[in-house]
């Protein structure tokens, strides 16, 4: 029903992101390997903020768009296991512009996504862990935990 | 009255309903007294047609009874057909007679007209194509070679962590050159330079139209920390 507001939204989201996106960062929908292009899932990558202990890495991130998108928002994964304390397990971002009852709003960009979890990175919110390791590590051992960081964007180098 | 002031004076420039206005006030007029009107169009109607058409019309049909009458009085009251009748049938062709001739010069003239106009437009025609016949085809020899000689261009921007640059490019032209000049216009080591779309790193040997680019998508540059 609503996939075509969906898709429709999701091809003007792609055409505004090549003419202007910020630098680093990409986002460009999946192609199938039959060649064609599925505009529901996106493949991203997010670079870790300059002089942060994030910086170095380039973090895959997958948007999985539904029928209801921007009614609703896209799921956001990281690779499982992502170490970070709002990073469920599975590798789901969480965050609150992308809750549907907290601060999504159809207007919400797929650019102001990249960059809002681009902020998380470095700022995460003790208040809503999503993990375990992450979250504890953050709050008991800071030391530890920047060690992590570090390691963590070592794995995940510039794809050049 | 004052609405339909201020609608036409938002509409004027599409549409000019002054011109239309004053009919309709008239019609409506009428509307509520018709017996004033209605005469006042047939008699504006009755000369102007009738002059030429309907008269003569009418002048015909009467005569052609008249005849039928004559030669039904010939046979049943075996008397001489009248010569008043005979008078008034030639003078009533003659005056037909006079109005065809009237009509057919009238064409006449109308046709001579017509051949000057189409003359003077002819002769006009010429002297305009004798003037501007070189300077016409030179235009459109122009048009013919242009396009042959011209390829895609298209607008691409190379963004550094600085900004945008944005540089005009032949979509067939082999992202080589591109870097060169980029390396050139930076003062940087292309060997330390990575140019990348959509994440994927750009060959040498790729073009625009190989990546499928559109105006103005962006090329990222990134600087190899060796």
């Amino acid at each position: 029903m609503s996939g075509g507001i969906a898709r429709g939204r999701l091809a003007e989201e792609r055409k505004s992101w090549r003419k202007n996106h910020p630098h680093g960062f990409v986002a460009k929908p999946e192609t199938l390997p039959d060649g064609s292009v599925n505009l529901m899932v996106w493949h991203c990558t997010i670079p870790g903020k300059a002089g942060t202990d994030w910086e170095g890495g380039f973090f895959p991130l997958t948007l999985h768009f539904s029928e209801d998108y921007p009614s609703k928002p896209p799921k956001c994964k990281f690779p499982q296991g992502f170490f970070h304390p709002n990073v469920y397990p599975s590798g789901t971002v969480c965050l609150s512009i992308l809750n549907e009852d907290n601060g999504w709003r159809p207007a919400i960009t797929v650019k102001q996504i990249l960059v809002g979890i681009q902020d998380l990175l470095d700022q995460p919110n003790p208040a809503d862990p999503a993990q375990t390791e992450g979250y504890h590590l953050f709050i008991q051992d800071a030391a530890e935990y920047k060690r992590r960081v570090r390691q963590q964007a070592k794995q995940y180098p510039a794809l050049l | 009255m004052q609405a339909d002031l201020t609608e036409v004076d938002d509409l004027e420039p599409l549409f000019d309903y002054r011109r239309v206005q004053p009919h309709n006030l008239v019609f409506f007029d009428d509307d509520d007294t018709p017996p004033i009107p209605c005469p006042k169009r047939t008699k504006v109607l009755n000369p102007a047609v009738g002059k030429k058409v309907g008269v003569d019309v009418k002048e015909l049909e009467v005569v052609n009874c008249e005849e039928e009458d004559e030669e039904e009085e010939e046979e049943e009251d075996w008397l001489p057909p009248p010569p008043k009748v005979l008078v008034q049938k030639q003078l009533v062709e003659d005056s037909a007679i006079r109005e065809l001739r009237l009509k057919k010069q009238e064409l006449v003239s109308f046709a001579k007209s017509a051949d000057d106009v189409i003359r003077a437009v002819e002769e006009s025609v010429k002297r305009k194509l004798d003037s501007p016949m070189p300077a016409a085809l030179e235009a459109e020899s122009e048009k013919v070679s242009m396009p042959a000689i011209e390829r895609a261009k298209i607008v691409v921007s190379i963004q550094d962590k600085g900004g945008l640059k944005q540089f005009r490019v032949y979509a067939d032209d082999k992202f080589e050159r591109l870097f060169k000049m980029y390396a050139d216009k930076v003062k940087l080591d292309q060997q330390n330079l990575v140019f990348c779309f959509d994440g994927d790193k750009i060959g040498p040997e790729a073009t625009p139209a190989s990546l499928e680019m559109e105006d103005n998508d962006i090329i990222e540059v990134h600087t190899k920390k060796t």
